[in-house]
């Protein structure tokens, strides 16, 4: 596949923030919606030129909450898209999708947007455990939902490779340092030692609580454009110079990728088959870390180290402020707030755009200053890989 | 006492499964195309299409391909077996089943680790299949 003549074609002009963390008494809709027309004022557009509008999929409403549509989120915006749409299984392919409605010229500005009120909400996303009977027969045998899948997937890695706590330790230790100099992160205030990593009690062996990423109540949205068009916009654009998609699909149980490759080795082939560059020339990662092990495997993956060869390599503090390659600068998921991919996406758009506070990539955090941001996103039980290489222009 | 745990809740395609267990036979779909032992249960093979298909019977000897260890107990009825194990065992024939393995302390579960399985009748309908230690090993 060629997707050369995509390179840098189209580039994302605006984020929008909400409050977030720990925000009571808010419904989904109202973070959706200021996430929103937070985007479109920070692109510098009317909300009139939006005419895609895609929402990630939305968990069983919470409290008294509706459900999360893209015509409830269109209708509280004031706005009539040509095209809208909303996956309904974590599928990540909202960037991919978003290209190529501007490429055939379906739409011009696509509105992509994420909000939950999951932490005032107490959204377990374990519907099956909370709110009456499993859906499937996993429940059966006790087995209730996502952090058991994925530490199913790290078991099966630590046993096919030198893997476990002592890599995925790096990982949430070093996230927690980047949390340190995010003022908006919900683990801002909260350092975090390997120590207390050690200590943490398991949540599902192996995993401990630190190896898993809270919920968090806000939203966030982007709005991708063509980069012909973003040089007339208020933000300096950041192009998309390659982007990949890959769907594995296999139910986590019945699957033969738990210890990779993922979905994440042949999205990102085709990402950097279309950026025409190789991992050598990322100055920074922001990796979609549901759970740590998920960063190990998805830079695994990419080929920045062999299998096995991550827990040398995380160590020193290569990915945490003042590192050789930082990765999820933000905090991530782990320890910033999640957000679904629009966490690690944003954050390497922000960075970018050189919008990023004290965390700033460059001098002011010893690092590198970053013209190529390599992110990820990641959906079901790695069913769903999106790869997205973002440039500085 | 009653069984406070989900039951299974079986459907068009995985009725014979389950009526397997209750008779304490693993029954799996077997390709009469291309011989493709398959799971879950479909109406159609994953790896050519056919729609032949025989049932077998697996000895239910296979090995532990992964497991967890829950800690937390995400159900009520699961509070007083914590610690458990979750686990995908991997039968010879192919299929990979969600199961528990029991009759072992957690600590002592490894991937590979060859078991069999051992059958446990929860009320008239249905019976589950859970792995324990191979007795042979």
């Amino acid at each position: 596949m060629n997707l050369k003549h995509l390179r840098d074609k189209y580039s994302i002009v605006g984020v929008g923030y909400t409050a977030q963390g720990n925000v009571p008494n808010r419904t989904a809709l109202s973070f959706h919606v200021e996430a929103c027309a937070n985007a479109i004022k920070d692109a510098g557009l009317k909300k009139e030129d939006i005419d895609g509008l895609m929402c990630y999929r939305h968990f069983e409403p919470l409290g008294n909450d509706t459900e999360i549509t893209p015509y409830l989120i269109a209708q509280y915006l004031g706005i009539k898209p040509r095209i809208i749409s909303q996956e309904a299984n974590c599928a990540r392919g909202h960037l991919v999708n978003a290209i190529s409605l501007l490429e055939a010229g379906f739409c011009k500005y696509v509105l992509i947007t994420y909000a939950d009120n999951a932490f005032s909400g107490e959204r377990t996303f374990l519907k099956e455990a909370t709110h009456g009977e499993p859906v499937d027969d996993n429940g059966v045998f006790g087995e209730f939902g996502l952090v058991a899948n994925y530490a199913l997937a790290a078991r099966r890695a630590m046993h096919v490779f030198d893997t476990g706590p002592e890599t995925w330790m790096e990982v949430a230790v070093s996230q927690r340092k980047w949390a340190n100099l995010n003022p908006i992160a919900m683990m801002n205030k909260k350092l975090l030692s390997y120590e207390e990593y050690n200590d943490a009690r398991w949540l599902i062996e192996p995993f401990r609580i630190y190896d898993a990423c809270p919920v968090s109540d806000g939203g966030r949205a982007y709005i991708v454009t063509s980069t012909e068009r973003a040089g007339d916009l208020k933000q300096k654009p950041v192009s998309i110079m390659g982007a990949g998609q890959h769907n594995p699909s296999v139910d986590i149980h019945q699957s033969d990728f738990m210890e990779g490759p993922t979905g994440a080795k042949e999205a990102g082939k085709t990402a950097f088959n279309m950026a025409g560059i190789s991992i050598d020339d990322i100055d920074a990662c922001q990796i979609y870390d549901c759970f740590t092990y998920t960063v190990e495997i998805t830079l695994q993956d990419y080929g920045f180290f062999g299998p096995g060869e991550g827990k040398d390599w995380f160590k020193g503090g290569r990915t945490a402020p003042g590192g050789e390659l930082p990765v999820n600068t933000s905090g991530g998921l782990l320890s910033e707030a999640y957000f679904m991919g629009l966490t690690p996406l944003t954050e390497g758009v922000m960075q970018l755009m050189n919008r990023c506070g004290d965390r700033q990539l460059g001098p002011k955090t010893k690092t590198k200053e970053p013209e190529i941001i390599l992110c990820s996103d990641n959906g079901g039980v790695f069913q769903s890989n999106s790869t997205v290489i973002l440039r500085r222009p | 006492m009653a069984y406070k745990k989900p039951l299974p809740k079986p459907n068009s395609d995985t009725r014979p499964f389950w009526d397997g267990c209750r008779d304490h036979e693993l029954r799996f779909q077997r390709c009469k195309e291309c011989g493709h032992v398959r799971w879950p249960p479909s109406i159609i093979c994953p790896r050519c299409y056919s729609t032949e298909t025989e049932w077998i019977v697996s000895d239910g000897k296979g090995r532990v391909y992964s497991f967890v260890v829950y800690h937390v107990a995400f159900h009520p009825a699961f509070k007083d077996e914590l610690p458990y194990v979750t686990a995908i065992v991997e039968l010879p024939e192919g299929p990979h089943l969600l199961t528990n393995i029991v009759e072992c302390d957690t600590s002592e579960v490894k991937c590979d680790m060859p078991v069999e399985v051992i059958w446990e009748d929860i009320n008239e309908e249905f019976s589950l299949p859970k792995f324990k230690p191979a007795s042979d090993n």
